[in-house]
């Protein structure tokens, strides 16, 4: 082979390799980022309510809506299943579901609430197995149940206050959102 | 030249390969999540939205930029944002200019009207306003609805602007059964933003 066959094979095949780095490099960058939302409010996942972002200040969150109150919690499922609960409050209330890396799996708003609740329950698919199998067939459960597509993820709560005069209002609804790690259902 | 390369070993042609394949490989994914989105980009009637943003297949490209800038999209059951970086010309939103945002919007439980510098943070101005709600916002009688956007009071609805910058506006539909149909909606069920006058 002459040289500059040796150097066009060399070329090709940097840039066959290239390709192929574009695409790792683009699906790992979820996952190593630092400054993305789940790393951001991976403190949040301390607290049993959701934590008000104050994004209209000199917060991180791009191009806030200022009518809109948002809460977050950060979770983990190893600890065992999450359950949110919210109180509609005849203010509009959303909860979406972000899990890491695989973008919104899930999102309602307060009116899919049931006598004014709403009771999300995010589980494993191994958690959900097990729950169905301990679970009293007489006494069917009125959670909603939702599995997360891996186990670290965050839940987000908006909370619209149409007038200036609903923002506190708004605040309290979102601080009152519960996010609680329910026991994990006995394996046996 | 060519004596010289004919003494090259084979370990220098698959480092060069190595060094293409990082530099070309990575400088393209920096380069292709530093902007907007990429992909799924849906454009009507001078509004854009990435309606995929907020649901389960989000494209990697969106995914990695999501990652970098910490965004939190809205999820399609909670809404859509809609963005307007143009006037009805396509001319690029500039303080400096006045323009009326009018018409009415999609079917929607709510929807908020919000000004963003080029910063990405709501305007700051004397007003202290830097968007409507449909709640706060005054119709006429058929349901029609104008926001005027300038930098001196305006009668009716009114957003002060401030002195100087490039202006984007974001029209948040909650709770619509629109978010994803998007490109089928009926021509004038989006606001418009005309100029009216630069000095």
């Amino acid at each position: 082979m002459t040289d500059l066959g040796r150097f066009i094979v060399a070329t090709l095949c940097g840039l066959a390799l290239a390709g192929m780095v574009h695409i790792g490099a683009i699906l790992a960058m979820p996952f190593f980022a630092e400054g993305d939302a789940l790393s951001r409010l991976r403190a949040t996942s301390a607290s049993n309510n959701a934590e008000l972002l104050d994004g209209t200040a000199a917060g991180w969150l791009p191009t806030p809506d200022p009518a809109v109150m948002v809460g977050a919690c950060a979770y983990n499922l190893d600890e065992g299943p999450l359950r949110i609960s919210a109180r509609a409050r005849g203010l509009f209330q959303s909860v979406s579901l972000h899990g890491r890396g695989s973008g919104v799996y899930y999102a309602l708003t307060d009116r899919a609430a049931v006598r004014g609740a709403l009771d999300l329950v995010i589980m494993t698919q191994r958690q959900l197995d097990l729950t169905q199998a301990t679970e009293d067939e007489d006494e069917p459960s009125r959670d909603l149940r939702i599995v997360a597509p891996n186990r670290t993820g965050f839940v987000i709560v908006r909370v619209l206050a149409a007038f200036p005069s609903q923002r506190a209002a708004a605040i309290d609804a979102v601080r009152a959102v519960g996010c609680t790690t329910d026991p994990l259902p006995n394996e046996s | 030249m060519l004596a010289l390369s004919r003494s090259l070993p084979p370990l220098a042609y698959a480092l060069y390969s190595l060094a293409l394949a990082l530099i070309l490989g990575l400088g393209t994914a920096y380069w292709s999540v530093r902007g907007t989105y990429p992909l799924g980009r849906t454009q009507t009637q001078g509004w854009t939205a990435f309606p995929k943003l907020g649901a389960r297949d989000v494209d990697p490209y969106a995914r990695a930029i999501l990652a970098r800038t910490g965004d939190i999209p809205l999820g399609l059951g909670e809404g859509i944002a809609l963005l307007a970086e143009a006037d009805s010309e396509g001319r690029a939103l500039d303080a400096a200019c006045r323009y009326r945002i009018s018409g009415i919007t999609p079917v929607a439980r709510f929807w908020t009207l919000t000004l963003y510098g080029p910063d990405g943070r709501p305007v700051r101005t004397e007003l202290e306003r830097s968007g409507f709600t449909s709640a706060e916002v005054v119709r006429d009688a058929e349901g029609h609805f104008e926001i005027a956007l300038a930098r001196l009071p305006q009668a009716g609805n009114w957003l002060q602007t401030p002195a100087q910058g490039r202006l984007r506006a974001i029209l948040r539909l909650y709770d619509t059964p629109v978010a994803g149909s998007l490109s089928w909606l009926d021509p004038g069920s989006l606001p418009t933003v005309r100029r009216e006058g630069c000095p």
